[in-house]
């Protein structure tokens, strides 16, 4: 609520002509969205080119905002519709392997304590298979797992970033898991 | 509960979204349904897949990146016009539209009659020479002539 409520007085600010308030507003969301477009595209060149259009959008439109509804769901939509734009680029390989960019791999959370190298490099594997699984999703329901499992939103929140039912989301969000495990299964037996 | 009803609340019931009557009931089918039951436990794994997955950071600079690109980007000046200033710059618009079409007619009908007729005289085939004999030109129209005649 304090967040919200925060939004709001930061969104005046913005429509008063304070150009700085726009500024805390990118800050305090920049890394959700950059986290959400990362993991819709996997690439992290289109991720921080999505997420700085979905900025620039944001900006262009803030005035038509409207304060009864909450900005980070709208920020979200704008996320979300951009990284679709994005679905005609060449796909990434893995969202989560990210041998290609060099990006820091150490991002594991161990499970309890030091982790041993077999933990380490199952946990690798699972999120490379996952990343790769991922890529292999309708974009709806990409988009859908990914709000939830990633974002942590609600189903209601959910459906109103995607401006869909419930209903809607909940049958997404189950065909999306199945479709998951058997992509991960086929990931595992491959290997 | 059947199987096939069980399998439709797992996603739910995984994500707190159920409500207590189903969440029981679902409960009370896994306790003698293994098939479900390893359902449940296969959803909450890929659950957990992705709790440990990395959470991303914005790259360093983005802030300044989008401050920069906004300064170029044009904000929506048209949604910030109030809407009863719109509908009326949309009227005088027609009005201006519809005065155009009013004032032109009158116009057109002030220069059309002597424009008309110098016009329809520079059409007319009268204006032209009749073509010089033995040319091509003339063994044409004789043809044509002749056909038109039949």
């Amino acid at each position: 609520m304090r967040r919200e409520t925060d939004d709001v007085e930061l969104i005046r600010g913005f429509k008063d002509g304070d150009v700085s308030s726009f500024e805390q507003l990118v800050l305090k969301y920049q890394d959700k969205v950059y986290n959400l477009c990362r993991h819709m595209l996997g690439s992290a060149h289109d991720a921080d080119d999505a997420a700085q259009d979905t900025f620039t959008k944001a900006y262009q439109n803030l005035n038509n905002f409207r304060p009864e509804a909450s900005f980070y769901t709208w920020l979200y939509r704008i996320a979300v519709n951009t990284c679709l734009d994005y679905k005609k680029r060449p796909f990434f390989q893995s969202i989560f392997g990210s041998h290609v960019e060099g990006d820091n791999e150490s991002g594991i959370e161990p499970v309890s304590g030091e982790p041993s190298p077999e933990k380490l490099y199952e946990s690798k594997q699972l999120r490379y298979a996952l990343g790769t699984s991922l890529g292999k999703l309708s974009l709806k329901l990409r988009a859908v797992i990914i709000l939830k499992e990633v974002e942590g939103l609600s189903y209601e929140q959910i459906a109103g970033v995607l401006d869909v039912s419930i209903g809607t989301v909940k049958s997404r969000i189950s065909r999306a898991r199945e479709e998951l495990k058997e992509l991960m299964k086929e990931f595992r037996e491959q290997k | 509960m059947k199987c096939s009803k069980a399998r439709r609340l797992i996603s739910p019931y995984i994500d707190s979204e159920l409500s207590s009557g189903d969440r029981n009931k679902l409960e009370d089918h896994m306790k003698v349904c293994e098939t479900c039951r390893n359902m449940v436990k296969e959803t909450q794994a890929l659950h957990q897949v992705f709790v440990n997955t990395e959470k991303f950071e914005a790259p360093y600079g983005f802030r300044a990146r989008v401050m920069a690109n906004v300064k170029t980007a044009k904000l929506g000046w048209f949604p910030r016009i109030p809407i009863p200033i719109r509908l009326a710059e949309g009227a005088v618009i027609l009005l201006l539209i519809a005065i155009g079409i009013i004032t032109g007619s009158f116009l057109v009908k002030g220069f059309l009659p002597q424009r008309m007729g110098n016009e329809l005289a520079s059409l007319h085939l009268e204006v032209f020479d009749s073509a010089p004999p033995g040319t091509l030109g003339s063994a044409y129209l004789a043809m044509t002539g002749e056909r038109n005649e039949k």
